[in-house]
């Protein structure tokens, strides 16, 4: 767009040149002001650039370079040795110096291929991605649908509006507070109700199956009401003659959701899924202020316990933070690869 | 598509008419663009830069503590800690400024990990729990006390302080202290007296000489069903250091089992006995395991009725005081705090008993060294030198000044804490301090009976993993045999990473 009036742009500038200088006085600004909308575009992102690089990536290789070395638990040196990748074999083979593993799978001889050294809702790496598949499928669903409700015209749509963003208005801690006192057996009626059902055992928070299950529930209850509100405004965006078109050419209802709605909203809704992917990898205060880390260990959890557990296993700490920013990393470019042809411009 | 397509393929005619026709409207908005901008920024900046710095008064001390100690130091219900200070010697010029923190022991050390990694003061002075003082010493962030305090001061808390309470403020190779004891803490078995009388148990002896874990049981579940109340008896059994540090080693011990082959090797990781998955050990769970899951469970040891909820293994203090504090509890272990809420007349008053905690195996017959008979959990806090203070010979005053009586004896009318010289204790007039004095008897016996927790830097992360283990056996997830196996082998590996760093 910009760059098929640049060159001839640039040459207009160059030929005014001197009558530039003497309007400014200044060489930098006409310097500044004679260069292409690209260019100008790169000189401005240049500082949030090295921003970041200082704010981001100087961390992370930092991150990286202490993964390398030695846990030292005494001493006024945080750091021993060069150890190579030994901590990430470590984590990786379930013996690192934590409570609750990273991941503890083993292969084995006989179906289905694989033992799990601990039950697999133990493992951080498994909980996360669990956590972060499961909740983002029901939030998109479910938001999807409140969404659409939204859209349409009826009486009372406003307070509709409020009553579904109300959960996402609740802190996090407050949340994880209201989900905890729920299943206190002594105070609460959710721990009774669901043993009624027979889906609990008896003390829930103490069970890390139970405990996942309500992580789960309080994330999706809190979270599909952002996932409307994104989704909500990719249908409201979307063309409403389009609609008037397809009834008189005689589509059906599912026909016009599939060649409609699905692909204008798709950018919209592929964007709130990232969003909310990276949300939930990261999934940590719901579980502390909830069932707490030993129950429910997910990756960020695993971070904050060797960085502050007591005792200093700073390298081991560095490895796990490193190995979870990778896997986040990992999932988010699923998106960006798989979705990079779409009109959401992702890539 | 098409509606998508049209606002973008506008958007292009609008740019293009900018770039190519009126260039000095593009440079006048560049330059008020950057103009902008930058003036943001700087005023920002600068208001930021104010907001922070800001220089303190040159005779305050600043010590870290928690709501509570800093309105006890002001004075805000009556004599403060200040004047009991001042009184105690200290300079009239220093003042003592309590940075209050959050309530919740893993938060503050970890803010004062960040703090001491970063060379940063103020604080200068520290209060560090009992439990995870020792990693701070080994780590070098600590000043040696033995050095730092005059002779005199020093031979003082030698002598006349509460031994064990010592022992987790000691540099374990040198033998010199680092911290100086505040206050020590103790688990103690708090009881209905008036429900057990009731249910004709006599129970005179019971503040010296503690029933047995057989009687003790018979006695919660028959008060239980005669008065009619919930449970027989609640304790903390969550997945947390207080289950691994306090209310596990409580039991276990008074089973005559320890963690680490007896009392000798506590503080000492790297070359040592690992003994969890010996027999006291299992009997402790399997007696827990029948408290909680009663007859029905077949890893629960004979004769002992079912006496608590099974939601134990999701309480902490709080959530296991709830019940007792209502007046559906027997029986109930926690901290003294507990006493000075429930003793009150207004609660239970007299009717509120405290026994030394009941045991199985006596001290003579226990298995290892200095386990046995009853067996108190040690808490407590310390008082911790900041190495990076500005101020050294003004905190270290202040620190002397908290090792008087007279500064104790405040500490212990404002807070309830129980001073360290323990026997300062017989001093105090129950009618004056509140009820906690009352049972300065049981709380005495109990300092001498102390376990502390096997502290060391890997301690933490050892922890952890016990608790996890023990709670798994409580739960009946794991059998105890296989939870202390399993945690036999997660140890033996944490020991080793700490002998393969000695030897570097």
């Amino acid at each position: 767009m910009a760059t098929d009036t640049d060159p001839e742009g640039g040459g207009i500038f160059g030929g005014e040149g001197e009558t530039d200088r003497d309007r400014t006085g200044n060489a930098v600004v006409n310097w500044m002001e004679n260069l292409s909308e690209a260019a100008y575009a790169y000189l401005l992102l240049l500082p949030a650039t090295a921003l970041l690089a200082l704010i981001a990536f100087y961390p992370l290789v930092m991150t990286f370079i202490m993964s390398l070395q030695e846990d030292r638990t005494r001493g006024l040196e945080p750091l021993g040795g060069f150890v190579g990748i030994e901590n990430y074999v470590n984590i990786l083979t379930g013996n690192a110096r934590l409570a609750r593993q990273f991941m503890d799978v083993t292969m084995s001889t006989s179906f289905p291929f694989i033992e799990f050294g601990v039950p697999i809702l133990q493992q951080a790496l498994f909980v996360t991605l669990g956590f972060a598949v499961i909740s983002v499928f029901f939030e998109t669903i479910i938001g999807f649908g409140q969404a659409y409700v939204l859209d349409q015209d009826f009486r009372g749509r406003r307070w509709v509006r409020v009553a579904i963003i109300l959960p996402w208005a609740v802190p996090i801690v407050i949340q994880g507070m209201v989900f905890f006192l729920l299943f206190q057996p002594e105070v609460g009626f959710g721990s009774d109700f669901m043993q009624w059902l027979g889906v609990f055992g008896a003390d829930p928070l103490a069970d890390s199956q139970d405990s996942f299950i309500i992580v789960l529930v309080a994330d999706i209850w809190k979270s599909a009401a952002f996932m409307a509100l994104l989704i909500l405004a990719g249908l409201q965006s979307v063309d409403r003659s389009l609609y008037d078109v397809a009834r008189v050419a005689g589509a059906s209802p599912l026909q016009r959701f599939k060649m409609i709605t699905l692909p204008l909203v798709l950018p919209a809704l592929l964007v709130a899924m990232l969003f909310r992917t990276m949300d939930a990898m990261r999934v940590y205060g719901l579980i502390e202020s909830t069932a707490g880390c030993t129950t429910v260990p997910s990756l960020t959890c695993l971070v904050v316990e060797a960085m502050f557990g007591g005792t200093r296993i700073y390298a081991t700490a560095a490895a796990v933070a490193f190995m979870t920013a990778l896997v986040i990393g990992l999932i988010i470019s699923v998106y960006v690869f798989f979705f990079r042809d779409t009109e959401g411009g992702l890539s | 598509m098409q509606a998508i397509k049209d606002p973008e393929s506008g958007c292009h005619a609008k740019m293009g008419h900018n770039t190519t026709g009126h260039d000095r409207s593009v440079s006048l908005s560049r330059r008020q663009y950057l103009t902008g901008a930058s003036l943001a920024a700087v005023t920002a900046s600068v208001a930021v830069t104010g907001c922070l710095g800001g220089a303190r008064d040159e005779n305050t001390i600043v010590m870290t503590g928690d709501t509570d100690f800093e309105e006890a130091m002001r004075g805000d219900d009556g004599p403060s800690v200040q004047d009991a200070l001042w009184d105690a010697g200290l300079d009239d010029d220093i003042t003592v400024d309590v940075q209050a923190s959050v309530d919740d022991t893993d938060q503050r050390m970890q803010s004062y990990q960040s703090t001491l990694q970063a060379g940063r003061s103020p604080p200068d002075i520290f209060m560090m729990d009992s439990g995870w003082t020792l990693p701070f010493i080994l780590r070098e962030q600590t000043t040696s006390m033995t050095e730092a305090l005059p002779d005199d001061v020093v031979d003082t808390v030698e002598e006349e302080y509460l031994d064990a309470s010592l022992e987790t403020a000691r540099h374990p190779d040198t033998g010199d202290l680092h911290a100086i004891p505040l206050f020590p803490d103790f688990g103690t078995m708090q009881y209905r007296r008036d429900l057990v009388e009731d249910a004709g148990y006599d129970t005179s002896g019971w503040d010296t000489e503690p029933p047995s874990w057989e009687e003790f049981a018979q006695a919660a579940a028959d008060a239980r069903d005669e008065a009619g109340v919930d449970f027989g008896y609640t304790t903390q059994a969550a997945s947390y250091e207080g289950l691994s540090c306090c209310t596990f080693n409580e039991v276990m011990t008074t089973w005559g089992g320890a963690y680490y082959g007896g009392v000798d090797t506590l503080f000492e990781a790297g070359d040592r006995e690992i003994t969890v998955d010996s027999e006291p050990v299992l009997d402790a769970i399997r007696m827990m395991r029948a408290f909680i899951h009663g007859d029905d469970d077949p890893h629960a040891l004979d004769g002992y009725p079912e006496i608590a909820p099974s939601t134990i293994v999701q309480w902490t203090e709080e959530e296991a005081r709830g019940p007792f504090a209502a007046g559906e509890s027997v029986m109930h272990r926690n901290w003294p705090y507990s006493i000075g809420i429930s003793g009150v007349e207004e609660e239970f008053g007299e009717d509120l008993g405290v026994m030394p905690m009941p045991y199985a195996v006596s001290e003579d017959e226990a298995e290892f060294e200095g386990t046995g008979g009853s067996a108190h959990a040690l808490g407590g806090w310390h008082l911790v030198l900041n190495p990076n203070t500005e101020r050294p010979e003004m905190a270290l005053e202040v620190i002397e000044a908290f090792t008087q009586e007279v500064v104790m004896a405040r500490i212990f009318e404002t807070l309830s804490f129980i001073p360290p010289k323990v026997e300062l204790l017989d001093e105090f007039d129950p009618d004056e301090t509140g009820p906690v004095a009352r049972y300065s008897e049981q709380i005495q016996q109990a300092a001498e009976d102390a376990i502390p927790r096997p502290v060391t830097d890997v301690w933490p992360e050892q922890s952890s993993v016990m608790a996890q283990e023990i709670h798994a056996a409580y739960r009946g997830v794991k059998s105890p045999e296989e939870a202390m196996g399993d945690l036999h082998s997660r140890l033996e590996q944490s020991e080793a990473d700490v002998r393969g760093q000695d030897g570097d």
